[in-house]
């Protein structure tokens, strides 16, 4: 007895799974995708972020591994603001605000020490300057390198 | 409003699609400069020819005529650049009171201004006092050259009378059917190629340069090039003597290097030849109180900048001069070429020092600048203390030291190398900030140099000039405030300063230009 094996409802779990299995893919990819350089640059505002990041030694990580939270429940928030924040001031014609601000440079110096935690160790390197990149200061873009290497006219 | 809210959804996903698909490529990290074709010739000389193309970098090029606004020690009003005793914009709280002394006998204690907006170069030209403006020949009595730095005509011109174009008179370019003031002025096509907007020389001097020093400007970095449109300008010249090469062709003084101490070397030759065909020290005038023979430096900017701090890491001069700004979205370089301290944000900095506000930097600049300025003061203060001794001790009738000779010459030299080092700090534009450590070097030996001066003079007299020399060198010889070309047709005011006595009267005559106008008939 029982329902028939080829019953409405197992159609219905079965379809439902298979399309969750589906949109849950869709959802990490284009998370994953939206972590990284070829979306963030598809705005030419981006394009000096993007070169001297692929010129750099962190060229083959994504930006978010720096530019995001680590933490899932903190990475989703955190993107849809900034996404939402870079999309209006895009449509705006503001140029990419300098320095980052401070909710930014929280979150990428959180990064630094997730990845560098164990060089770190046994010397109070967080003491004396606020932000790593206070020191490590080219890693924040090439900062201090002379503006042809970085970018040039009408991007 | 449902409907509102469905479209919008369609239209964010489409735009979120279409952002992930043209997100596929990667970004290419050779950084290829926009590429033109344009309508324009290349032989262009107008301003106005490339507005249409060009709206944003001519609108941008155009703010050079903002001639108002002072920063603490540079900015856009053209004072008189030894004028501290008259209000803007005639003087300025930090002048040089004694640059028309120690230009005595030298076109420059006419008239020498702060400089302004490129806009303004030919404008300026045509009314400073240095070029002469009276006599009924109307003759400028300097030469050609003197335009090369001021339009791109100078390509027309040298196409057109080659070499023989430099020796001839200033003024026979001058008027409104030789030269467009405000349109064939210092302009795109003096850094651009018109058809290309390619970056290109146009400088004669510049490129007898990069020849004699085994550079090719097609194979060199955009990042030198950046620099370098500049340095067709802002840099020290001379004028070749006629026993050298053509007469005042221009010439960069840099096959020794681009120091000060390079630079004194260099000069030591290519001047007037003598019996034996060997060139002499090389002079640009006789002073009028010492009769030493002196070398003008003017605006050394990229000699002094190349090695500062920097210059030496590869920041080139459109780095700080020339910062991207986005207008319209479009992100383009600024074509006010200015003080960067204008802005009050900084921004031109700020695109390397992020982490840096505005008034912090600001007051970094001024650091080095009031350091620098105060103890230029005082190198010119103790150069014409050095004139003052040479001039006293050749006129000594006492009894002078059995090595009276060889002591004087070894003060002149000291005069003018004095000068040429303190002149290397003055002329050039940044205050001590495109290289703090080499201006505050080079005023410390131009001190020494003076000071070595009047020791020398003073031992040359058995020190009988000593006591003339003693006291405030400001009452000794006081600082010449008015001076110019028809100021030198009155005996009366020659009468006013000890040194002004020094120089002859001019004949009188009447003006025979105002500004572009020819006032009295060629005939």
């Amino acid at each position: 007895m029982g329902t028939p094996r080829n019953g409405p409802w197992l159609k219905w779990l079965l379809g439902g799974v298979a399309a969750g299995a589906a949109l849950f893919g869709v959802l990490a990819y284009a998370m994953t995708a939206t972590d990284q350089r070829p979306f963030c640059a598809s705005c030419h505002i981006m394009q000096e972020a993007a070169v001297t990041h692929k010129m750099g030694t962190h060229g083959d990580r994504s930006c978010n591994e720096c530019h995001a939270p680590h933490n899932l429940l903190a990475k989703l928030p955190f993107k849809a603001q900034e996404g939402l924040r870079d999309f209006m001031g895009n449509l705006a014609g503001n140029d990419v605000p300098y320095p980052a601000s401070a909710s930014t440079r929280d979150v990428v110096n959180e990064n630094c020490k997730a990845c560098h935690a164990r060089t770190n160790v046994t010397v109070a390197s967080m003491d004396a300057k606020p932000y790593c990149v206070d020191c490590h200061r080219n890693v924040a873009h090439m900062r201090q390198k002379p503006i042809s290497t970085r970018t040039v006219a009408y991007e | 409003m449902n409907k509102r809210i469905l479209s919008l959804a369609v239209a964010a996903s489409a735009l979120l699609g279409a952002a992930l698909l043209s997100g596929c490529d990667d970004v290419s990290t050779t950084l290829k400069a926009p590429t033109y074709k344009t309508g324009i010739k290349e032989d262009e000389t107008r301003i106005s020819a490339f507005k249409a193309e060009f709206p944003s970098q001519h609108a941008s090029y155009q703010k050079n005529n903002e001639s108002e606004v002072m920063t603490e020690y540079k900015g856009s009003v053209p004072y008189r650049k030894n004028d501290n005793v008259n209000p803007l914009p005639k003087g300025f709280k930090h002048a040089q009171p004694y640059l028309k002394n120690l230009w005595l006998g030298y076109p420059f204690m006419y008239e020498y201004n702060e400089a302004r907006g490129h806009t303004y170069a030919v404008e300026d030209f045509v009314h400073i006092d240095r070029l002469n403006r009276w006599g009924a020949d109307g003759k400028g009595k300097m030469p050609a050259t003197c335009w090369n730095c001021k339009t791109p005509k100078m390509m027309t011109w040298i196409k057109e009378y080659g070499d023989k174009f430099w020796s001839m008179d200033v003024n026979t370019f001058r008027g409104k059917d030789k030269i467009d003031a405000m349109d064939e002025t210092i302009g795109c096509a003096n850094c651009h190629n018109p058809a290309t907007m390619e970056l290109r020389l146009y400088s004669e001097p510049l490129k007898d340069w990069l020849k004699r020093s085994g550079q090719d400007w097609a194979k060199l970095s955009r990042n030198e090039k950046r620099s370098l449109v500049c340095a067709q300008c802002h840099v020290e010249y001379y004028f070749t003597h006629k026993d050298n090469g053509p007469a005042a062709r221009p010439v960069f003084p840099w096959d020794n290097g681009m120091n000060p101490e390079d630079m004194y070397q260099y000069y030591k030759g290519h001047g007037k030849k003598d019996a034996a065909g060997k060139p002499g020290p090389f002079v640009d005038f006789v002073h009028g109180a010492s009769k030493v023979g002196i070398i003008k430096m003017q605006h050394p900017d990229y000699e002094m900048f190349q090695d500062g701090p920097h210059g030496a890491a590869g920041v080139s001069c459109a780095d700080c001069h020339m910062q991207y700004q986005r207008e319209d979205g479009k992100k383009v370089s600024s074509h006010w070429m200015t003080s960067p301290m204008k802005d009050k944000e900084m921004r031109a900095c700020r695109q390397c020092h992020a982490d840096k506000t505005a008034d912090y930097l600001r007051e970094r600049v001024l650091y080095t600048q009031k350091k620098s300025f105060d103890q230029l003061l005082k190198a010119q203060d103790l150069s014409v203390k050095a004139h003052e001794a040479v001039r006293l001790a050749s006129n000594y009738t006492g009894e002078r030291a059995p090595d009276y000779d060889a002591l004087m010459a070894e003060a002149r030299e000291m005069v003018r190398k004095g000068q040429l080092f303190w002149d290397y700090v003055s002329a050039e534009n940044s205050v001590g900030f495109h290289n703090p450590a080499k201006t505050l070097d080079t005023l410390m030996t131009s001190a020494e140099c003076s000071q070595k001066a009047v020791d020398l003079a003073s031992q040359a007299t058995q020190y009988g000039i000593a006591p003339a020399l003693a006291g405030d060198i400001k009452k000794i010889v006081p600082p010449i405030l008015e001076m110019s070309r028809k100021l030198q047709q009155d005996p009366e005011h020659l009468k006013t300063n000890p040194w002004l006595q020094l120089l002859p009267v001019l004949p009188k005559a009447d003006a025979a230009w105002d500004g572009q106008e020819r006032l009295t008939s060629t005939k």
